[in-house]
């Protein structure tokens, strides 16, 4: 795989534009974009509907290419890379969580929970699996179906899937938007956790000023560009930045 | 065990009714490939295992010296050559007069040629004169055995003779007299052996058969050696083996076999694969953000290619296994039933290891290729589409749009009309299974009604008469026949064996003489329109437009023991059944040798009655044979019984494949569409007007179909019937009125009647579950 070397952050964009359509159809989802994700940083990405939040997430993670510019997970280039080479980057490298759970309905949450390693032909680390099963909650739903499960059971299942492989990046979409406010304080407290205490690093994208809130900094989008940057949030300063982003 | 493949084995599990049916629809291709196949291989061999024990000829010459014949055939490479006598006399059995065959042996040993299995009683005794040996279907006819006695006409009058022994020839495998003769009356037919001595002195000629025997290596060449060294020798007439009547009947059956065990398979193959790709193309739309985040997670292309695929080589293995066991079974029961009915002695059954191998790979690339294309799509599946929600959220479009403005129409009829177009690979598939369907059944019940249509043309509108007679030269039948009460007409016909030689090539056949102006015969043009007897010239079947390559106008030889004639090809006929030359009854004396037997046509009084009719005349001074050829329908009608259960089965067979097919697309409706039932339920809509609302969508695509349906099940049957197409055969698609409807409601039963699983699924709709799943 070719590798550039570039600094020591865990995810990283440099002038990203990302264009969909052509010609007079052709509409700029993200407009010379520069940004750094540090390590062990919950960084969460706010912004109206249309801002780009989930282009830049998609092109950060490497499920979306970039029409121009350069973006890299850990030290590597990501942009130069081949299709089967930006899919081994995401299998050894990333772990995601999606707002609608997206668990497979046909395995258990163990087997869902196991999956990526599962598929990168590794051995599980039963320690590391018991700790976060333990964190998260669910030793005792291991052998159910998802749909025998809660809403933000099915999450923190889709939770423990993400940090099982110890993937250097978590990207989350939306993660407690399909969840009740209690289920949904619960999971952001553990992705909180994650990156206190086991220095994971999180992008988060959120419409949510609360779930915001958890993170260590937030980065503001406007019609593809970050237009702020906030660091230590409470959910009052964010739903202020964001009324005043029109939001 | 890798989750992936947990996946697959439990998503097969939770979809089970539909795998079943797809699974289920291979397993009858398959095994209806084995068991025609098989079929069509054991029956083969079943002949041949038959013809090599017997030694069954491979060349019958006539014509010439037959003595100087056979010597010239074994110089020429053939391992053996006998000569023998075979005439057709006058016969009386069990008080039966009926035109028979005599064919010469030798008593001291079974001939080295065209032996027979002695299957009751006994072999000659060395030196017999007054023993004959009786073909096992006339034993059966008239419930003869050994020890009965029978009369054979000769030169000095009726004959008695002892039947010795009941026997199986490979000659009369199918009891055919000629090629032009292969559906007769049974009680118009024997064949009596007879010491060869006897029955050249009973009929005062010699020897008039040259027989030749190849060896088992020989090859094409060395057999067109030995034939043109019987040529060459002064054969007239050379019989190959393939030609051969019997043989050439049973081989109309046995290709009927190989076209099935091709086109029908194919059939349910399509059916399966088209079933398997909905099922498949419809889960993997359900599950783009599934594979969006197996692919997000770091799965390559080929490893989701591969998990689709899988699923799809499982549901093919499952079918073709369970399709080779159930083929193998009914491989053996049809070749069992088949044999038992024609009476081949010898009954091969082998399950063929290739056959086998074939019939698993069927089923394996059935399933492969029914989930190919669900597979590459879910493969292109774009990892970013693990953020979107599943489904499709296209615009509705101008089909939509104008069924949304159709406010007069109850909500449900517009959801049944709207849903036509939304999932066009469903209503595809339904429709395809419904033309599948209905190939299926027509290209068999057209290949049946077409075949009893045609007995009906020939036994109605062509041949006329309603018996024939032959007599005594000069006793005077025709008058006595006139003041039978019930005959309504007496003509005098003439019928001989003639050699149609049209530069190289020649065509063995009957020529048959009527009046000018008969109504004993229709002579149906190729038109379709009924002409007259011309007075010069001949009028021949049209299968000898390509066989002898000839045209009207053209001069052509006929050959017979009394010499060559030529005549010229005044037209010809379109007759389903046989190839035969007519012309008038002088000018058939001046073609065919002098007899001692002259024949007469007759026609009945409308509601006579038939057995009375035979037995009255039967026992007419100078009358020596009867033939009722009314009795020739019945004779078919019987073996209608085994077509009318071919055509159940065979209907059965397809309204399983409109089934499988219906049902998978059906339940595929209504799992795709559980979270909008589930809402409709939960609105307080019955199940009966949700199920009804996806019913009618359903057999509106079937509706939609059948016109295509049946059209090509027209074509297909058409084809299906070229390919039985032949001299003995000439077959148009004729339908009974009501077959096409039938055929129509009967699938649109089949699609019916697949509504009500789907129904009991609506009904099912766990409106709780369907919420939770949707989140999942």
């Amino acid at each position: 795989m070719t590798a550039t070397t570039t600094t020591s952050l865990a995810a990283q964009m440099r002038d990203g534009y990302k264009d969909y359509g052509t010609g007079e159809m052709a509409v700029r989802a993200l407009d010379g974009v520069s940004v750094d994700i540090a390590r062990s940083e919950f960084t969460a990405i706010m912004g109206p509907s249309g801002s780009g939040k989930s282009t830049l997430l998609h092109t950060l993670a490497g499920l979306d290419r970039l029409t121009a510019g350069e973006s890299s997970i850990s030290d590597i280039v990501i942009t130069t890379l081949s299709e089967a080479q930006v899919t081994e980057v995401r299998r050894n490298n990333i772990g995601f969580v999606f707002q609608s759970f997206n668990l497979i309905p046909s395995l258990t949450a163990r087997e869902n929970i196991t999956l990526p390693i599962d598929i990168a032909g590794d051995k599980v680390d039963k320690e590391w699996f018991d700790e976060i099963i333990g964190i998260l909650g669910l030793a005792d739903r291991l052998t159910h179906l998802p749909a025998e499960l809660s809403g933000g059971q099915q999450q923190r299942v889709a939770v423990a899937r993400a940090l099982v492989s110890r993937p250097e990046i978590i990207f989350a979409d939306e993660p407690s938007g399909n969840l009740d406010s209690r289920s949904g304080a619960e999971l952001l407290g553990f992705m909180r956790r994650a990156v206190k205490e086991f220095g994971q690093t999180i992008v988060m994208v959120t419409h949510d000023p609360t779930a915001a809130s958890y993170a260590d900094r937030i980065l503001f989008l406007e019609d593809g560009k970050i237009v702020d940057e906030m660091r230590d949030p409470s959910a009052e300063k964010v739903l202020d930045r964001m009324k005043q982003m029109g939001h | 065990m890798r989750a992936t493949t947990h996946k697959s084995i439990r998503d097969l599990k939770r979809q089970w009714r539909q795998v079943a049916a797809v699974a289920v629809t291979i397993m009858l291709g398959v095994m209806v490939y084995i068991a025609t196949a098989g079929a069509y291989q054991n029956l083969s061999a079943s002949y041949q295992e038959t013809y090599d024990r017997l030694a069954f000829a491979d060349y019958v010459a006539t014509g010439g010296d037959p003595a100087d014949v056979a010597t010239a055939a074994t110089d020429a490479g053939a391992s053996d050559a006998i000569t023998r006598l075979q005439i057709d006399p006058p016969m009386l059995i069990e008080d039966t007069k009926l035109l028979g065959r005599v064919v010469g042996m030798p008593t001291d040993a079974h001939p080295a040629i065209d032996d027979v299995d002695v299957i009751d009683g006994d072999y000659f005794d060395d030196g017999a004169t007054d023993q004959v040996l009786l073909e096992t279907h006339a034993a059966e006819t008239f419930d003869v055995g050994p020890g009965d006695t029978l009369q054979i006409f000769g030169l000095d009058g009726w004959e008695t003779v002892t039947v010795q022994g009941v026997v199986d020839s490979p000659e009369y495998l199918w009891a055919a007299r000629s090629r032009q003769d292969i559906m007769s009356d049974p009680h118009s037919f024997a064949v009596v052996y007879a010491p060869e001595d006897m029955a050249e002195q009973w009929f005062g000629e010699g020897p008039n058969q040259a027989l030749a025997l190849m060896p088992a290596d020989a090859s094409d060449d060395d057999g067109d050696a030995v034939e043109q060294a019987m040529r060459d020798a002064g054969a007239t007439a050379i019989t190959p083996w393939e030609d051969q009547a019997s043989n050439a009947t049973l081989s109309e059956d046995l290709d009927g076999f190989d076209e099935m065990s091709k086109a029908f398979p194919a059939l349910f193959m399509i059916a399966a694969g088209v079933a398997s790709w909905v099922l498949l193309a419809r889960r993997i739309i359900q599950e783009r953000p599934i594979i969006g985040t197996l692919m997000a997670s770091g799965a390559r292309r080929g490893r989701v290619l591969r998990h689709y695929l899988g699923q799809g080589i499982v549901i093919g293995a499952i079918g073709s296994v369970l399709g080779v066991a159930l083929g193998m079974l009914a491989n053996r029961a049809v070749t069992t039933a088949y044999t038992g009915f024609v009476g081949v002695p010898d009954t091969v059954i082998h399950n063929y290891p290739w056959m086998i191998a074939i019939g698993l790979a069927f089923g394996i690339v059935v399933g492969i290729l029914g989930a190919l294309g669900p597979a590459i799509t879910a493969s292109r599946t774009a990892p970013a589409a693990a953020m979107r929600a599943a489904g499709s959220s296209k615009p509705p479009g101008a089909w939509s749009r104008m069924v949304a403005r159709l406010d007069w129409l109850p909500v449900s009829a517009r959801m049944a009309l709207r849903d036509i177009v939304r999932s066009r690979k469903r209503t595809f598939a339904t429709m395809l299974g419904t033309v599948l369907a209905l190939i299926l059944v027509l290209a068999s019940s057209g290949m049946m009604t077409s075949i009893v249509q045609a007995v009906n043309l020939q036994y109605t509108e062509i041949n006329l008469e309603d018996a024939t007679v032959a007599a005594q030269k000069g006793a005077g039948v025709d008058d006595a026949l006139a003041d039978v009460d019930g005959v309504s007409a007496v003509e005098p016909t003439t019928l001989g064996q003639v050699t149609i030689v049209a530069d190289d090539d020649s065509y063995a056949t009957l020529l048959h003489g009527y009046e000018p102006d008969t109504t004993m015969h229709g002579f149906r043009s190729q038109d379709g329109s009924f002409i007259d007897l011309p007075t010069d010239g001949v009028l021949i079947g049209q299968a000898v437009i390509d066989l002898l390559d000839v045209g009207v106008g053209d001069s052509i030889t006929l050959s017979t023991d009394a010499g060559d004639t030529d005549v010229t090809i005044a037209g010809f006929l379109d007759e389903p059944i046989g190839t035969s030359v007519y012309t008038t009854n002088d000018a058939a004396a001046t073609i065919l040798p002098e007899t001692s037997a002259e024949a007469y046509a007759l026609s009945f009084d409308e509601g006579v009655n038939r057995d009375e009719m035979r037995q009255t005349i039967t026992q007419l001074d100078g009358v020596v044979a009867y033939q009722d050829t009314r009795a020739i329908i019945s004779t078919i009608d019987d073996y209608l019984g085994l077509f009318w259960a071919f055509i159940g089965i065979m209907i059965l067979l397809g309204a399983i494949l409109a089934f499988a097919v219906m049902y998978v697309t059906m339940a595929v409706n209504v799992v795709e569409r559980t979270g909008e039932l589930a809402t409709l339920r939960a609105a307080g809509a019955p199940v009966r007007k949700v199920a009804g609302a996806i019913a009618v969508e359903s057999l509106l695509a079937t509706i939609i179909a059948i016109p295509l349906g049946l059209w090509l099940g027209a074509v297909a049957a058409q084809q299906f019937l070229n390919t039985f197409n032949n001299d003995l055969f000439q077959l148009d698609l004729m339908w009974s009125w009501w077959v096409l409807p039938a055929a129509a409601l009967g699938v649109l039963a089949a699609a019916l009647i697949s509504q009500i699983p789907a129904a009991r699924a609506v009904k099912k709709v766990d409106i709780a579950t369907v919420v939770r799943e949707r989140a999942a």
